[in-house]
């Protein structure tokens, strides 16, 4: 799945995400270009990025800080506080 | 009503990416250089579908894509370093994020087999200021795609600095900014370090099946220290907490 993410830094908010299928990269990334553009055009200071993973899950785990804000980010999940030390 | 995306052609000169990467530099940005630097991101569309695809067909793996860098990312990397645009090795990557350093290191070695062309970028020996992972640079059809391997661990700093270059900062990343929070951060990159390396030898002890190695588990570390320094890192991350207010107070 691709997924478009506007986020705020400042503000540390996630302002909007929309999901395509596979096969919509090119209009994922043509809506990408629109956002560039007219955050040009306002000047405003936002993050747009594209990112794709097997699921909503997996990118909230590989990127937390879109999702998290700081409070939450600085009280990571158990499995930081009590790693899985069997053996492999 | 913003104007919508017209496409340029994908075959740019190396002449003409760095003049367009010098003009960004710079930072008056026109619409017709923000769709030529999108034309040049998708460039490496073939080559990133084909390394990511790669990486979950052949490797069995999930990594997280990031098919083109942000325009900002790009203008503030082109701003801080004297790089220039052709030469940017992360235009297009992937994100793989595993237990420890020990798979850490097998999905590294599995990643150079697999890929014919790859530089290695290990940031475990060489932090950038207190970053730690192992970047594997895979060439094809002459583009580049980064693929960042991280441990958990690693990964929480990671996402722990960027939110507070955003949030308090935009210098810590690189280094720079308040003290208490770079001390925190530095001590826990360092602590981190460590703690995957002591979590390593115990992984590697508990893997083993030779009775000889009854010896170095007596001298190896103990499943308490173990979880004793997963608590230092976590402590570190309320010390962050406790200085936030402070930093807050101190922009109001």
């Amino acid at each position: 799945m691709i997924f478009l993410i506007q986020y705020d830094r400042q503000a540390d908010r996630l302002i909007s995400i929309e999901s395509f299928s596979d096969s919509e990269r090119s209009k994922a990334q043509d809506l990408l270009l629109s956002l560039e553009l007219q955050l040009n055009q306002n000047g405003a200071d936002k993050e747009v990025v594209l990112l794709e993973a097997e699921s909503e899950d997996a990118l909230r785990i590989t990127h937390r800080r879109y999702f998290e804000d700081l409070s939450e980010l600085l009280n990571p999940p158990s499995s930081i506080r009590e790693p899985s030390l069997h053996s492999r | 009503m913003c104007s919508m995306p017209k496409m340029l052609p994908h075959d740019l000169t190396r002449n003409q990416i760095d003049r367009l990467g010098d003009r960004l530099r710079k930072g008056h940005i026109v619409d017709d250089d923000l769709r030529l630097l999108d034309s040049y991101r998708r460039s490496f569309s073939n080559s990133y579908e084909k390394v990511v695809g790669r990486i979950r067909n052949e490797l069995g793996l999930n990594p997280t894509g990031r098919p083109q860098k942000t325009n900002t990312s790009i203008m503030e990397k082109l701003r801080r370093q004297s790089i220039r645009l052709s030469q940017m090795q992360d235009i297009a990557g992937c994100r793989i994020v595993v237990s420890d350093i020990l798979t850490q290191d097998e999905v590294v070695e599995r990643l150079k087999t697999l890929f014919f062309h790859v530089d290695i970028d290990d940031r475990r020996e060489q932090p950038s200021h207190g970053y730690r992972a192992v970047h594997v640079i895979v060439e094809d059809s002459g583009k580049l795609v980064e693929v960042q391997v991280r441990t958990s661990l690693q990964h929480l700093w990671a996402e722990v600095s960027e939110k507070l270059s955003g949030v308090v900062d935009t210098s810590i990343k690189y280094g720079s900014g308040d003290e208490d929070i770079l001390i925190i951060l530095n001590t826990m990159s360092h602590k981190i370090s460590e703690q995957e390396l002591a979590e390593a030898v115990h992984l590697r002890i508990m893997a083993s099946d030779d009775t000889d190695e009854d010896e170095e588990f007596l001298e190896g570390p103990k499943l308490p220290e173990i979880m004793l320094g997963r608590l230092s890192i976590a402590r570190m991350l309320d010390a962050i907490v406790e200085v936030i207010p402070r930093l807050k107070g101190r922009d109001q």
